[in-house]
């Protein structure tokens, strides 16, 4: 039985004025890319990404783009909240030179990704994307990290101008890496997809770049039952199977890039 | 001679028992698609209900030891988009489908008919039980001998698909709503839907666990109540029976059997035993048969009928 647990808020920091990480003292025995769903009870539970997982504590860091965030953000240290989990699938462990490409408040859970992948002795390389510099989040802890670290906004307001994926198309083109990793926007993925597919041609490879994505869909149950997160034509419920896809699913999904479907089942176009 | 779970329902034969019931993975063709992939003899959409419906706000499950509780509050896409995902499952398979469908009166039931009508499923199934929308739409219909008569009466007249309706577990006298369903011509019968409905409270924040308070039980802990009602309902109706509640295991699904049901369906347990419980159900099912020296389903007793 998947238990629920309900904690207190030991810490909160104010990332940019839209996003904040809260931290939690509990074994969450997570995985990077694995979600939880929370709530206060008050209407609406929504799955977010894990940012830092310990023995002791974990954080989850949240954008503020809605009623029911909104309303999270009003809490204080010592309120509670309700979670379950950890959900879902984690990213592959490689012990290789990989390459992290993130945007905007996908970034987080890159974090705690990092940090197992240079336990596991990865030699890392992170391109950490956003519009602009007010949005831009967590630069000072990957900069404490031992990985190499290239900073991007699309206005050049912070660290080199470009969007994450056209740094990221520089980089494939000039040094070879064992495994590619994607958090972000869906569009943005799927020019991630598009630059390293190009790659694959230039290099005239027959195996390509592998890659894991990590997605996002309306989740309710979590559990795979309602069938709300499934994606097309696989079937895959992002909540058990996902939400982080390897490169041999991600390569079948019809619907990646073109739709997804809402609290009702309605489709919507990206 | 080789061990076979090949079975008839309403004329068409399946390969396996196992259905997926309506609320269960029917929101995507691919949720279809996955089901039958993984064992499943026919599948059920989500009921669907003439405009789309977000459903009830989360958290909109909660599991405790016994099972879950849920108060999805009937979310879907809405009849037209809904038929849209099974025509697009139909285009690549023939595993047949049944639709759902939710209304609250004559009307919309036949609204909703005259829309599956067009489509390419193969059975339309009457929600005529969910325990989760009391607020919104009162009590059941399930609830009412007259209500299941009248509806499944005046949907049979247009309907061009067998007939099923979906009855409540949360009635003094199962046997009278079936066969108030039955004496109107349903082609068959779907039951249990979920049990209570009950609720769960957190103790630290002093709130319902789901938001809407109160949701339906199913899992492990209602078998034993969705065994005797299609054990009571069996022993008074000649129609065929979909059973469900709580089936997990392969021997689960032969109880369903002995106590009257055609075929069975399998929803909480996907929870349980991943997707690939319909495929682990089966072979359960044929080692059973194998065991007791069962060539076919037809072979498996049933228990000898209730009196009266």
């Amino acid at each position: 039985m998947d238990k629920r647990y309900t904690l207190k808020i030991d810490r909160i920091v104010e990332e940019t004025s839209d996003i904040k990480t809260f931290t939690f003292k509990h074994d969450l025995t997570a995985k990077p890319g694995q979600f939880i769903m929370l709530t206060d009870f008050e209407g609406g539970e929504k799955p977010f990404s894990i940012s830092e997982c310990s023995d002791e504590k974990f954080s989850i860091t949240v954008k503020r783009i809605g009623e029911f965030t909104t309303r999270l953000f009003q809490k204080c240290i010592g309120d509670y909240v309700s979670i379950r989990g950890a959900y879902g699938s984690s990213f592959f462990i490689s012990k290789n030179k990989v390459l992290l490409v993130g945007g905007g408040y996908a970034i987080p859970t890159f974090y705690f990704f990092a940090k197992v992948l240079l336990g596991a002795g990865a030699d890392v390389t992170l391109i950490n994307g956003a519009r602009t510099k007010s949005e831009h989040v967590f630069a000072d802890r990957f900069h404490e990290l031992n990985i190499k670290v290239i900073n991007t906004t699309d206005d050049g307001s912070f660290g080199e101008k470009g969007t994450a994926i056209e740094i990221a198309k520089k980089i494939i083109s000039q040094e070879k890496f064992d495994f590619i990793y994607a958090s972000g926007p869906e569009m943005m993925m799927k020019a991630m997809q598009n630059a390293l597919q190009d790659q694959d041609r230039v290099q005239d490879q027959e195996q390509g770049l592998d890659y894991e994505f990590l997605f996002e869909r309306y989740m309710k149950c979590a559990i795979g039952i309602c069938g709300n997160c499934t994606m097309d034509p696989l079937g895959l419920r992002l909540c058990v199977e996902g939400p982080v896809l390897p490169k041999c699913k991600v390569e079948q999904l019809t619907e990646f890039g073109k739709y997804h479907r809402d609290a009702s089942g309605k489709r919507h176009e990206f | 001679m080789q061990k076979s779970l090949k079975t008839e329902f309403l004329g068409i034969t399946i390969t396996s028992p196992l259905v997926l019931p309506a609320g269960v993975m029917g929101m995507a063709f691919s949720g279809f698609n996955i089901s039958i992939k993984n064992g499943a003899g026919i599948v059920t959409s989500k009921s669907l209900t003439l405009e789309p419906r977000i459903g009830h706000k989360c958290p909109v499950v909660a599991e405790f030891e016994g099972g879950i509780l849920n108060c999805m509050g009937l979310c879907n896409p809405g009849i037209v988009d809904g038929l849209a995902e099974i025509d697009q499952f139909k285009k690549r398979s023939d595993i047949p489908v049944i639709v759902s469908v939710f209304a609250t009166n004559t009307d919309d039931f036949l609204k909703l008919t005259k829309h599956v009508n067009k489509s390419q499923a193969n059975f339309l199934e009457l929600n005529l039980s969910c325990p989760n929308v009391f607020d919104e739409f009162g009590i059941p219909l399930a609830a009412s001998q007259d209500e299941v008569h009248n509806i499944v009466k005046a949907v049979k007249q247009i309907s061009k698909l067998p007939v099923i309706a979906k009855l409540s577990p949360n009635v003094y006298d199962i046997v009278s709503i079936a066969k108030a369903a039955e004496s109107a011509e349903a082609d068959a019968l779907c039951m249990i839907n979920t049990v209570g409905p009950g609720m769960l409270i957190d103790t630290k924040m002093i709130k319902p666990v789901l938001f809407n308070k109160f949701g339906g039980l199913s899992g492990p802990c209602i078998k034993p109540i969705a065994l005797k009602l299609i054990y009571q309902t069996y022993s008074a109706v000649d129609i065929p029976i979909i059973g469900m509640g709580g089936v997990t295991y392969g021997e689960d699904a032969i109880e369903m059997l002995m106590a009257g049901a055609a075929v069975i369906g399998v929803g909480t347990a996907v929870h349980y035993r991943g997707i690939e419980v319909f495929n682990k159900i089966n072979e359960e099912m044929l080692e059973f048969m194998e065991e007791n020296n069962y060539q076919s389903l037809k072979e498996i007793p049933r228990l000898e009928k209730l009196n009266g």
